[in-house]
């Protein structure tokens, strides 16, 4: 029976402690990710109290789009309602059916996305008033024909629910063979998207037919700037960029010119940031675990130790029982001591010395038929 | 429905609010036992609200942690100061725990001499210790800066065991666990 009841506190227990991470609803956001639609829907809690987001959004890219050269799509986002927190996450999908529906799972590469990552799904705060935002996406196709692209978004509202929504139609492009010569960046080519503070910044660009290149890069003030460009070997290029003091995020491209029509690819993010920090998490859990059972151990042992030796229970009262022990012993001790006081004329007949320690009392009191009564 | 983030913040005020009572009343009842407060009649009253305090910062502390890994920026502990939150919210809990349970299975000869007053005092006041610490790092996290800022304490340091030491910790601290419960369970016995 008890063991019952302790199984249903812990199963209760465990129960209230998955609530905390299931149920909750995130409206401080999940961070930018590679996410799915699925994560749309659930992020927020359970898909099923999702409300309709009332957004209007529209995706647009350019009219050609050539394999393995990097293009950019672009969201634009209007209508916008949030919760006071002003979060919105924003998705590039290639399919509505929840899962797998990620670019990369259409064969598509994300070189850079506007927050500074190469990932799908981002999240925005708007400033107060604002209730529309413009997003984009660098991305590289690696196989010709077509490809339909979506894009969701999910985001709090005035009420608690969640809500979600997604782009009317989708954004048709179809990838074409590049043409003969064209200047472009090279195929295995990906742009950096960190860079580290206080650090300068080499930055190699990789290209194919391309004879001369020019590199401009633009900061938050959204002036361009060029940068010297040195060759570092054949359609290898070399740019430095001053190093960044402080958490900041530069956009840049690059024009290129050979025998080809002259190309200019798109801005790519490149943001400055802290050296990660980074730690195997199984040898921190293996540790705070360690550390709990050796603290809660060695409190435990040493309590034993000190408290067992001087405990008090209601059995130990040792210095009563013992005192109360002596005296009785004593008394026997006395009394058996004490040899009755021999008759006048001695023994009586018959009796051992030994008899008369034992029984001397008993024959003076007259029980065996002598005595002094 | 509240974020992970805002049930966060209630555990931990739970945690905070509870342990800080009960290390005030295991202050409180060390002052006692040395007569440096000469309220003898108030040591059963210290004594249980300790120990009922301990006890509910110990049933939220789960609560606290793991909502805090769930509402952590980013992904997985990408922070020093995340990683000494753990390690000190665990050390508080393992102090705690033994705190509880010496209480528990010894009942109030844990303060019958002076030494095992001393171990069970400085346990729960450890542990007390271990949870401000613990709030201390989430604020310098949340918000840049903390009450015990003032200490100058090195979050962003961590010192990270190999894994076999911590292997061994491990083991180790359950068998002196299992042992201490079992004499524990033979002194009781006979209570």
């Amino acid at each position: 029976m008890q063991f019952q009841h302790r199984v249903r506190v812990v199963t209760l227990l465990v129960f209230l402690l998955f609530c905390s991470a299931f149920g909750a609803a995130e409206p401080g956001g999940n961070g930018d990710g590679m996410r799915d639609m699925q994560c749309g829907g659930a992020c927020h809690g359970d898909a099923s109290i999702n409300e309709t987001s009332e957004a209007i959004l529209s995706l647009s890219s350019q009219d050609t789009i050539y394999l393995d050269i990097p293009t950019t799509l672009t969201l634009t986002a209007t209508n916008l309602e949030t919760s006071p927190t002003r979060l919105i996450g924003l998705f590039l999908l290639t399919d509505v059916t929840g899962h797998s529906d990620t670019p990369k799972d259409a064969g598509w590469e994300i070189l850079s996305d506007e927050n500074g990552g190469s990932v799908n799904y981002v999240e925005r705060t708007l400033s107060s008033g604002q209730n529309e935002t413009t997003i984009s996406w660098v991305v590289r196709a690696s196989s010709l024909g077509p490809t339909s692209f979506y894009a969701a978004i999910h985001h709090g509202g005035a009420s608690s629910s969640p809500f979600f929504g997604m782009t009317a139609r989708s954004l048709d492009v179809s990838v074409e063979p590049v043409p003969e010569d064209l200047p472009r960046l090279a195929a295995d080519y990906t742009p950096p998207t960190k860079r580290l503070l206080n650090t300068p910044t080499d930055l190699t660009i990789l290209t194919e037919y391309t004879d001369t290149l020019e590199f401009e890069w633009m900061g938050d003030d959204g002036l361009v700037r060029n940068s010297l460009v040195n060759t570092s070997g054949e359609d290898s290029w070399t740019v430095s960029l001053p190093a960044a003091l402080q958490p900041t995020t530069i956009q840049w491209r690059v024009i290129m010119e050979g025998d080809g029509p002259a190309q200019t690819s798109p801005w790519f993010t490149l943001t400055a940031e802290q050296a990660s920090w980074e730690v195997s998490e199984n040898a921190v859990y293996l540790q705070a675990f360690a550390l709990l059972f050796m603290t809660a151990g060695i409190v435990i042992i040493l309590q034993t130790r000190y408290a067992s030796t001087n405990q008090i229970s209601k059995y130990d009262h040792a210095p009563a029982v013992l005192e109360s022990d002596a005296s009785d012993v004593d008394l026997e001790t006395t009394v058996s001591n004490s040899v009755a006081p021999l008759p006048v004329g001695g023994l009586p007949d018959g009796w051992t010395e030994q008899q008369w320690e034992w029984y001397g009392y008993d024959y003076l009191a007259g029980k065996y038929g002598g005595g002094e009564t | 429905m509240i974020s992970s983030a805002t049930f966060h913040v209630v555990t931990t005020e739970l945690v905070v609010g509870a342990f800080s009572v009960s290390g005030l009343c295991f202050t409180l009842c060390l002052l006692v036992h040395f007569d440096i407060l000469k309220q003898a009649s108030w040591k059963t009253m210290f004594d249980h609200v300790a120990h009922f305090t301990l006890a509910f910062g110990l049933a939220a502390t789960p609560f606290a942690i793991l909502s805090g890994i769930s509402s952590s920026p980013g992904e997985g502990m990408n922070s020093p100061i995340l990683v000494n939150k753990m390690f000190l919210s665990m050390t508080g809990f393992g102090f705690a725990l033994g705190c509880i349970i010496g209480r528990w299975r010894l009942g109030a000869t844990v303060w019958s001499t002076t030494k095992s007053s001393v171990l069970h005092g400085s346990s729960g006041l450890a542990a007390c210790g271990a949870m401000l610490l613990t709030a201390s790092a989430g604020g310098t996290f949340t918000r840049g800066e903390s009450l015990l800022d003032i200490f100058h304490l090195p979050y962003e340091h961590v010192i990270l065991f190999p894994v076999l030491l911590s292997l061994v910790t491990l083991i180790l601290g359950v068998v002196m666990l299992a042992l201490g419960w079992r004499r524990m369970a033979v002194a009781s016995s006979i209570h």
